[in-house]
């Protein structure tokens, strides 16, 4: 069974942003995620830090390395093209 | 449907999609998430023109709720705050079980209608929303014992194999949703959307739904071809680019205003229960 991300934190401030309630925030892309990827950070389901998020593997790089992010919070499930936002229609 | 529907003024149903699965208040702040914030917006979309109104329900921190109870809430308002709009609950998600998924279907009152995907989507490298046949085939069977009209989903043209092959199971007429965008999504473009409705079901209906920067031209030829319209901020949080859009009723206000000036009615609510079949 998958274990909540390291990286993920619960904040109400953060990436210029700020929200009543606390939201999920990626520790490493240092911003706000999206609800669908807050269920990968929680694990959620059969969702899977080490297998569904691009951040993180990005992060802990097969060859070892550990990049400041890289890919984004948006690759990782899929936007639109030019920032506009898809969806789980 | 076809471009005589537009000559001869078939009347044009408006749905809003509100909040969506995706993304929330970090990628809009207008984008509402609480019951109250979506039961506001629904009223607003059902004054500017909506006719259908899509939903998904959020937990207080916007995280994404499957549950039968959470759906309640949401209903419970957005039916409180409109006179009468079509529900249409979305059983959408990626990653979550099929049983999980099923629970928007089993609010009282039953939705009016509800999403019924036809087959995978991938989402960036790692993760795709599978959609098996069995999913397809569970949600479906709970829909027709609780007398739901499915909203069908059709993400790329090889998901109109699929409706085909159920095409004599679905309640008359179909009602169907043709998706165009980014990755596993039909190509956005005009030509992709005529393909598309050259090869639907007999008698189906068709809404257009195109992502992001390609809401505006596909609800535009969509229109034309005498088909319906899906637009808000589940779909397109900009209101053109560089430019977040205000609320789901602007981007209704601007979608009505094309149906118009193209010189189709709108339709109302009762009008809409008549097209789609609910
Ligand atoms: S986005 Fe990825 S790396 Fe960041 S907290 Fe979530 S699972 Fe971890």
């Amino acid at each position: 069974m998958a274990e909540r991300c390291q990286h993920l934190d619960y904040r109400r401030e953060g990436d210029g942003k700020a929200f009543e309630v606390a939201r999920a925030y990626c520790t490493v892309a240092d911003r706000f995620v999206q609800p669908v990827t807050a269920d990968i950070c929680n694990a959620r389901y059969d969702l899977d830090p080490t297998e569904h998020c691009e951040i993180y593997l990005d992060h802990h790089g097969v060859d070892g390395e550990e990049s400041a992010g890289g890919t984004s919070d948006s690759d990782s499930v899929g936007d639109g093209e030019d920032g506009r936002k898809g969806s789980d229609p | 449907m076809t471009y005589d529907d537009y000559l001869d003024g078939k009347p044009v149903v408006v749905t809003a999609a509100l909040t969506g699965g995706i993304h929330g208040k970090e990628a809009n702040p207008n984008l509402p998430e609480t019951p109250e914030e979506i039961a506001e917006a629904a009223a607003a979309c059902e004054a500017a023109g909506a006719s259908v109104l899509h939903l998904h329900a959020r937990e207080a921190n916007g995280e994404r709720a499957f549950s039968t109870e959470r759906f309640q809430t949401v209903t419970d308002a957005v039916r409180a705050a409109t006179d009468d709009v079509i529900v249409q609950h979305s059983t959408g998600g990626t990653g979550a079980p099929t049983e999980l998924r099923a629970e928007p279907l089993r609010t009282d009152p039953a939705p009016d209608m509800a999403s019924l995907d036809m087959g995978p989507m991938n989402r960036g490298q790692h993760l795709t929303s599978e959609n098996t046949r069995a999913t397809v085939a569970a949600l479906h069977e709970e829909m027709r014992e609780r007398g739901i009209k499915p909203e069908v989903e059709v993400f790329n043209d090889g998901h109109l194999n699929e409706v085909l092959a159920v095409a004599d199971d679905l309640a008359a007429p179909p009602s169907i949703t043709l998706i165009l965008g980014p990755g596993t999504l039909s190509v956005p473009s005009p030509r992709s959307l005529l393909h598309l409705v050259d090869h639907l079901p007999e008698g189906a209906e068709f809404t257009t739904l195109g992502f992001g920067r390609h809401q505006l031209p596909l609800t535009t030829l969509s229109v034309l071809l005498g088909g319906h319209v899906r637009v808000g901020l589940e779909d397109n949080v900009y209101y053109r680019r560089g430019e977040l859009a205000e609320s789901n009723a602007q981007l209704v206000e601007r979608a009505v205003r094309i149906v118009e000036e193209f010189g189709r009615p709108l339709a109302t609510t009762d009008e809409a229960r008549e097209i789609l079949g609910v």
